[in-house]
């Protein structure tokens, strides 16, 4: 492999574990408050719906981008209130919020776009950061990425820092771990946990932009094909820590990016095989490499006084 | 003990009282259907146009029926496993990679030298026993790695629906697999058809209303898992280790099996259902051959909370709306999707009505 | 009664109750329960399980609104709206069950819900410096919670609410979990905090805390108030009488024993002529937990059959670990153990119960029971098989049968359809009990706490069935906290300190003493 095709596949699978980051990032600061949300996928789906056709809409990727961010938050707000306030089982409203989005963005862009053909969809720009950017043959190829993913990045360094040192981090550490020394200390667990369930579909939102108007600038239906999932693979196999899932998130990305640069290569691999792999590798991750009780303590359990 | 008190301990006699885990799903299903009306009238199709198109793809014509029926009984069979593995406190919702390597096993069994030649009706029983065996090596992998690790079987369920969906996109597109002869660059990634005599035998013999011999065999299907759930020692079991895994295994109840035999059982489930759609309609495996169907027969189970009748009922009802929404989309232009809304809002629904079941069924 | 705490006198009310009532459904949990805290006074709760004691610090604390009755703190109207508000307020709570993250350190779990943004470690830090010196209450800020005893997490408890300068302190039985050094210390700070001006509320039903510390009692009985006093060292006969509505010298010795009257008699029974076969014998069983800390020591004993043998020390000295083994829930590092000639080591639960070991887990809701299930299915869990033909389940003579133990034991629901959920704790117990004893083979029986939670009449129900049990020659292991309870019921007592047996002496209660030194680790 020369360095160039290294360069390249190293570019392609940080662009691909781009939206599984952000997403991931988001559902491992709900898990670590005890929401599980199987919705991820859902709102990933929402938000990369509704940023394509505002982008397509308004020729803007930005307002594009603020739609899609907007357009999560009803989901966001709809899970948070079925696992927290109905104490609904996590598991079955996530999956039927997935279902009724599908749906919904299926119905919506074959009424909005009908037979037409794919209508050219504008989308985020990419950017080179300086230094990084300038180192030849790398510099274009790794470091050369849709702004959006620096931003998440930037976003994800607050998150850690949020986590580690303020009163928020605390809390939404507490929610997972002991809920009930949360309601004692005067704090709300209901208002954390909603916090918590928003902030991922905020992060969702952003991974769901990414995939339609920051990565192919189109739009097709049910276009996650199971991201959010392998999102929420990611968490586990990074043990609900930032620096795990985002090396879960970058092993997954790589795995898929082989689909694209085996190929180039000569190697003769069977395509299905490839694309299958990250989540073969995402059940190995799950199934056999993480222990149960790395998991925040109630997990997937609505609180109750 | 009085006559009174043994009436009142009971265990779960049937009561025919207008129970909330009755009639919220029936309003589940309305309100989800209202919304499924208005959002036909929003995008500017005549409703009454719309609901004859239904109409017609339901119950409109005899195949239309059939086609209705058939599909029913696959959502039936990944609903009834669902329940089983659910009465352990288990969540399989795997169905769609269950259906796949059924359909893979199948396809492969019945292509496979003189199978075909069977006496009988081992030409198509060997092709079903090959999915079954395959859904329940498929489904108790999830078992396994639970009982091994603890994994949530949610997920591996999930990650293994998409690696079954891909592994026959595999077989489809590989002429070292299951992927026709290819003559041409223009051959379809897909099987070869199956022999006539693998495929399933028509109830009526009548080509018109072809309602096939998976219509009675889920009909016993649901019997069995029925009675096994009610009656047996089993179905105690596994009522034990869904409500408290350590107390049953301190009374000497085998949580790995348990586990392993309940999520075998519904992958088991799950693989005949794939069998019923290959040897009973499609004929050929080709690319999106499980089509979702392993999700409906998911929300079939859901909706059922735990009742065969329940899941019988809902799987009729997504055999009529999936059929009645593909004739919608054919002579109304209402997009099928608009079946999907309304199955997720059926989803949300109930979800979110659990607490309120619970409440009342124990104030009463 | 006439007032003897000089500070308590003069000075009014900090927070007043006036004819409180709190319901829970058709329950009525309070009724028109009045009471004074005033600054400067310990002032104990005193009542039996049930009493309502729980519910009573609830409603001061605003975690349940009361449903009659009014409250004024500091002069004014006091209508919490939940515990947040409360705690604004200045009133604070250590419950009984701690409510602590346990991978977090001891400052972050006192800065969790205090301030808002960047967190200042360093200043927590100090301020629990202070607090130690002010009230003795020492703790190393860094260490994690998961790493502290039982006594050093209550400290962090104690320190959590002290943190926020609260004006009134409730603490809900705060000493049932402690050694008695620590309890000793746990009423000095109650002391000191109450004499930096402060209102103590102490629940309780330990008469020896209430003589030592308390400037006043309420006593509470089935919801009301039945009796104040303003010297309770004085009053301290008639309070035990109002509490249990009955002359203390009229109990049951087992029932007085859970009062910690310390007027045990030794009530134990003639045991049997014991037949040559030692029952139990375990040799040398050694646990090790994940991290490596030995959680069970060597541990050796023999139990004759018609023996009682009662294994005392302070919860999380290893008994849990002891019972878990022997109930085949855990695998011991090294040691074995014997029922007759048979080695029951590392069986499964199922082997050990057709060996003829009954087990009464500790955590009966978590172990010993499935409360979604009917009482007929609990009842018969563990020998579904005898009611079995071809699989199928004969759930018509599993009702007779199960309603023939619910006679013999006492069990008293709706019916053996009866959800295991809807029955009181006790009658659960019973139910569990009447499983185990009434197993075809048994010939040991291993009881660990088996009458936690449970009020005296259940107490005594259970004994009983043990002795019963006993009387037949079935060799008793008896786990408990309770050292009363294990005087007045055991034959044979030995004490468990860090997992070892610190030492072995006949149930004398005129050896209490002794063993209560050696439930805190000093060897005879």
């Amino acid at each position: 492999m020369t360095w160039e095709l290294f360069a390249v596949f190293l570019g392609s699978s940080i662009r691909l574990a781009a939206p599984l980051l952000l997403a991931g990032i988001g559902e491992m600061v709900s898990e670590r408050a005890g929401v599980l949300n199987m919705s991820i996928e859902g709102m990933m789906l929402m938000s990369a719906f509704a940023s394509a056709v505002g982008a397509w809409a308004t020729g803007d990727p930005l307002v594009g981008l603020l739609i899609g961010i907007v357009s999560v938050v009803p989901v966001s707000l709809l899970q948070a209130f079925l696992s927290n306030t109905l104490r609904a089982n996590q598991i079955v409203s996530g999956i039927g919020i997935n279902i009724l989005v599908l749906g919904a963005t299926t119905l919506a862009y074959r009424e909005i776009f009908g037979a037409r053909s794919r209508a050219e969809i504008p989308g985020l720009a990419k950017i080179k950061p300086p230094l990084l950017g300038d180192i030849p043959i790398i510099g274009p190829a790794v470091f050369e990425q849709v702004w959006l993913l620096y931003a998440g990045i930037g976003i994800i360094i607050i998150t850690a820092l949020v986590l580690r040192f303020t009163s928020l981090g605390l809390a939404i550490h507490a929610a997972g771990a002991e809920p009930k020394a949360v309601d004692k200390s005067g704090l709300s667990v209901t208002a954390v946990r909603y916090g918590v369930v928003v902030f991922a579909g905020f992060m969702a939102s952003l991974a769901g932009a990414f995939l339609s108007i920051g990565d192919i600038h189109t739009f097709t239906e049910g276009m996650t094909r199971g991201a959010g999932y392998l999102a929420i693979a990611s968490v586990i196999f990074g043990k609900w820590r930032i620096g795990g899932t985002t090396l879960a998130c970058l092993l997954f990305g790589a795995a898929t990016a082989l689909q694209f640069q085996l190929p180039a290569l000569g190697v003769n691999v069977p395509n299905a095989l490839l694309i299958m792999l990250p989540y073969l590798l995402a059940l190995l991750a799950v199934g056999g490499l993480v222990g149960r009780q790395m998991a925040p303590a109630t997990l997937g359990e609505p609180y109750r006084r | 003990m009085t006559t009174l008190d043994q009436q009142n301990s009971l265990d779960r006699g049937p009561r025919f009282t207008l129970r909330p885990s009755l009639f919220v799903p029936i309003a589940a299903v309305a309100f989800a259907a209202a919304v499924g009306l208005a959002l036909i009238a929003a995008i500017g199709v005549s409703v009454p146009d719309a609901i004859e198109a239904f109409v017609d793809g339901t119950i409109g014509s005899p195949y239309a029926l059939a086609a209705s029926l058939n599909r029913a009984c696959v959502f039936a069979l990944v609903g009834f496993g669902f329940v089983l593995a659910n009465r352990a406190n288990l969540t399989n919702v795997g169905g769609e990679g269950q259906i796949a390597v059924g359909g893979i096993a199948a396809t492969a069994v019945a292509l496979y030298g003189h199978v075909a030649d069977l006496p009988l009706g081992l030409a198509f029983i060997l092709p079903m026993l090959a999915a079954v065996i395959a859904g329940a090596l498929w489904g108790a992998l999830a078992a396994v790695l639970k009982v091994k690790s603890g994994t949530n079987e949610v997920i591996s369920t999930l990650l293994l629906s998409f690696i079954g969906v891909w592994l026959l996109y595999w077989c489809v597109q590989s002429p070292a697999l299951l992927r026709k002869p290819m003559t041409s660059s223009a051959t379809l990634p897909e099987s070869l058809e199956i022999p006539d005599a693998t495929q399933l035998p028509l109830l009526t013999g009548d080509y018109g209303f072809p309602v096939h011999i998976g219509l009675p065999l889920t009909l016993l299907i649901a019997l069995v898992v029925g009675v096994l759930l009610a009656k047996t020692i089993f179905g105690v079991r596994l009522r034990a280790v869904g409500l408290n895994p350590v107390a049953a295994h301190r009374a000497g109840i085998s949580y790995a099996k348990t586990v392993i035999v309940a999520l075998a059982g519904a992958g088991a489930l799950g693989g005949l259902a794939g069998a019923l759609m290959l040897l009973g309609e499609q004929h050929t495996l080709k690319d999106g051959f499980s089509s979702g169907y392993g999700f409906d027969g998911l929300v079939a189970g859901l909706l059922s909370r735990g009742s065969i009748p329940g899941v019988i009922a809902a799987s009729l009802l997504f055999g009529f709306m999936r059929s009645g929404g593909i004739n919608m989309e054919m002579v109304a232009a209402v997009p099928t999707a608009l079946v999907v809304v309304i199955q997720g809002l059926i989803v949300i629904t109930l979800a979110g009505a659990a607490l309120f079941i619970e409440k009342w069924e124990r104030r009463t | 009664m006439i007032s003897t705490s000089p500070a308590a006198g003069a000075s009014a009310p900090l927070l007043s109750l006036s004819a409180v009532t709190k319901r829970f459904g058709s329950f009525t949990a309070l009724s028109e329960v009045s009471l004074d805290l005033r600054p400067g006074e310990v002032h104990c709760i005193l009542g039996e399980n049930g009493a309502g004691k729980s519910t009573l610090c609830n409603v001061m604390f605003g975690v349940h609104k009361p449903d009659g009755g009014a409250m004024s703190y500091r002069g004014a109207a006091y209508q919490p709206s939940g515990p947040a508000d409360a705690l604004a307020q200045g009133i604070a709570m250590v419950h009984q069950h701690f409510s602590l993250v346990g991978d977090m350190s001891v400052v972050d779990n006192v800065l969790l819900g205090r301030g808002r943004g960047v967190l200042n470690r360093k200043e927590c830090a100090r301020q629990l410096a202070k607090l130690a010196t002010d009230y003795g209450l020492p703790l190393d800020p860094n260490a994690k919670i998961d790493d502290l005893s039982v006594g050093e997490r209550q400290r962090v408890e104690i320190v959590k609410c002290l943190i926020r300068d609260p004006q009134l302190f409730v603490l809900d039985e705060p000493t049932a979990v402690l050694l008695p050094d620590e309890i000793a210390a746990l009423l000095q700070v109650c002391r000191r905090v109450a004499a930096s001006g402060r209102a103590v509320v102490l629940v309780t039903h330990k008469l020896a805390e209430i003589k030592e510390v308390a400037d006043r009692v309420t006593v509470l009985r089935g919801g009301r108030t039945v009796a104040t006093s303003d010297a309770p060292a004085r009053d301290i006969d008639a309070l035990v009488r109002a509490m249990i509505h009955g002359d203390v010298a009229e109990l049951d010795g087992t029932a007085a024993s859970t009062l910690g009257l310390g007027k045990v008699e030794h009530v134990g029974h003639q045991p049997p002529p014991r037949g040559k076969v030692e029952a139990l014998q375990i040799d040398g069983l050694t646990v090790k937990d994940r991290q490596g800390v030995t959680r069970l020591d060597n541990f050796t004993l023999t139990v004759d059959r018609g023996e009682i043998v009662g294994v005392a020390g302070v919860e999380g000295n290893g008994q849990s670990e002891l019972a878990a083994v022997l109930a085949g829930m855990m695998t011991p590092t090294s040691g074995r153990y014997y029922l007759g000639e048979a080695d029951l080591t590392g069986r499964s639960p199922k082997e050990i119960t057709a060996a003829g070991v009954g087990i009464v887990s500790e955590d009966r809701h978590a172990v010993g029971c499935v409360l979604g299930m009917s009482l007929a299915e609990n009842i018969y869990l563990n020998r579904l098989d005898e009611f079995t033909r071809f699989g199928f389940l004969n759930r018509t003579a599993l009702q007779r049968d199960a309603t023939t133990l619910m006679r013999r034991f006492d069990v008293r629901a709706r019916g053996p359809g009866a959800s295991f959920s809807s029955l009181s704790g006790g009658n659960q117990q019973k139910a569990v009990l009447a499983r185990e004893i009434t197993l075809p083979n048994l010939s040991c029986l291993v009881a660990s706490q088996p009458t936690r939670g449970l009020d005296v009449g259940a107490v005594a129900a259970v004994y009983g069935h043990i002795r019963e049990a006993c009387g037949r020659g079935i060799a008793v292991l008896l786990v408990s906290s309770e050292l009363d309870e294990l005087l007045s019921v055991a034959d044979r007592i030995v004490v468990l300190y860090r997992g070892r047996i610190m030492g072995t002496c006949p149930a004398d209660p005129a050896r209490k003493a002794e063993i209560g030194a050696m439930m805190a680790g000093q060897a005879q």
